[in-house]
């Protein structure tokens, strides 16, 4: 899309109107209800930013390409069969942590003990 | 539901009238309601539950009974007044329990903690009262609490896991990870299941009572220490694992004391099995959305969460592994 604003900017001014001006205009449930729109379009925005992450690692762990659902597939039934590859665990510690990243920054900055 | 119907069914379940005087919550299984009992000896205030889930797990006969049996042992639990798995005019299941004074909201209870030593003081009450739950004979609780051992547990996670339809290939390693580990068996006792900061009333004095006892089950007492001490249940405050009020050394201590006997390595595999439990949990009700079963914004959002108990898991398996 050639449009301005992009979508990444679009959903990060959606957030800000919604943190901004309608949560403090609202109470109860439905205000419960709009933080978590807000935060739904931040979690948007920064999803947009790195799609296509998940496909790359599992194509390098699985040593060829392909569909995103058909790699995280073929690697599913390995890890159930005990066949995965012997970096599987890394690899998909690295995949959750990028993706936690995105829905809740900052939770995988744990201590490290 | 009607009001006034709810009323009337209630009012014949209590044997008393009974005003309907708010709404504590309206879960997605449950709506949880004040009411004011009108008994000859004058006005008490209860708490009605009313299940308004398509899938009950167990009769809530059977919850009731568990919570009067476990209240007379020494638990700290609401007194049951009466339950019936029909109301009358209702059809629904529904337990009318006495209301425990307290606050029940997580960040309340945090807040109101005037320093740390009082929420280790909560955990210690809190491993006290788990190992008085534990120490029930298990045979003793009705027939409809099922067995979960470790090894039941993954066996069941696992069927949950197939019934979300997609790959997660994250989960799948923990559940295989878990299987390849399990702790060794031991005789299992009367489990909550969910007990953690959001299901328990605390006031100033601290832990009033245990709520929710609707997935109780015969299990592996670690499986409640696990659960309590859970990220989800911390509300950013890692530096207090229990709840985020309280020291796990504290909560093993108040738990000793009691007669528990705590196991860490069970502890630790808990924690990533209910790690994978959850993070299922939270994936199937965002399929909830996804399948057009709910249209609940909450339950939508719940598909983001997941991310956070995928590396809870793996992130468990990778230090114990170490």
């Amino acid at each position: 899309m050639f449009d301005d604003p992009d979508a990444v900017t679009l959903l990060e001014a959606m957030a800000t109107t919604l943190s901004d001006s309608v949560v403090p205009a609202l109470s109860g449930g439905v205000q419960h209800e709009a933080r978590i729109v807000a935060n739904l379009c931040r979690i948007l925005a920064r999803e947009l930013a790195e799609s296509g992450a998940d496909r790359d690692m599992f194509a390098a762990l699985l040593g060829h390409d392909g569909q995103l659902a058909d790699l995280a597939a073929e690697l599913d039934r390995l890890i159930a069969s005990g066949t995965g590859p012997p970096n599987t665990l890394a690899v998909l510690l690295a995949d959750v942590t990028r993706r936690a990243e995105i829905t809740k920054p900052g939770y995988t900055f744990t201590d490290g003990t | 539901m009607e009001p006034d119907a709810a009323a009337t069914g209630l009012s014949e379940l209590a044997g008393c009238p009974v005003t309907i005087t708010g709404a504590a919550s309206l879960g997605a299984q449950r709506s949880t309601l004040f009411v004011d009992l009108e008994r000859s000896t004058g006005i008490e205030s209860a708490v009605a539950q009313i299940s308004t889930g398509a899938v009950e797990t167990r009769p809530v006969t059977a919850e009731a009974a568990l919570l009067t049996l476990v209240g007379q042992r020494g638990v700290p639990v609401p007194t049951v007044y009466a339950a019936t798995d029909e109301l009358p005019g209702i059809g629904l299941p529904a337990m009318i329990v006495s209301r425990a004074r307290g606050r029940t909201i997580p960040r309340h209870i945090l807040r109101a903690l005037p320093d740390r030593g009082a929420g280790d003081d909560l955990a210690r009450q809190c491993g006290a009262a788990l190992a008085v739950l534990h120490a029930i004979p298990p045979n003793e609780a009705p027939q409809a609490f099922e067995e979960v051992s470790a090894t039941r547990f993954v066996e069941l996670q696992t069927e949950r896991l197939e019934l979300l339809g997609r790959p997660r290939p994250a989960i799948r390693y923990g559940l295989h990870w878990l299987a390849e580990n399990e702790p060794a068996p031991v005789p299992l006792s009367i489990v909550h299941g969910d007990l953690r900061n959001g299901n328990i009333v605390v006031d100033d004095s601290g832990l009033v009572a245990m709520l929710d006892w609707e997935v109780a089950q015969r299990s592996d007492p670690m499986q409640d220490l696990a659960w309590l001490c859970l990220r989800t249940w911390r509300f950013g405050s890692d530096d207090r694992p229990v709840g985020g009020f309280g020291r796990l050394d504290a909560l093993v201590e108040g738990y000793e004391a009691a007669g528990g006997t705590f196991r860490v390595d069970a502890f630790e595999w808990w924690t990533a099995a209910r790690c994978a439990w959850w993070a299922i949990g939270l994936a199937a009700q965002a399929l909830a959305f996804t399948a057009g079963r709910t249209d609940a914004i909450m339950l939508a959002a719940s598909g983001r969460r997941v991310p956070e108990l995928e590396f809870d898991l793996l992130d468990q398996i990778r230090r114990i592994d170490h």
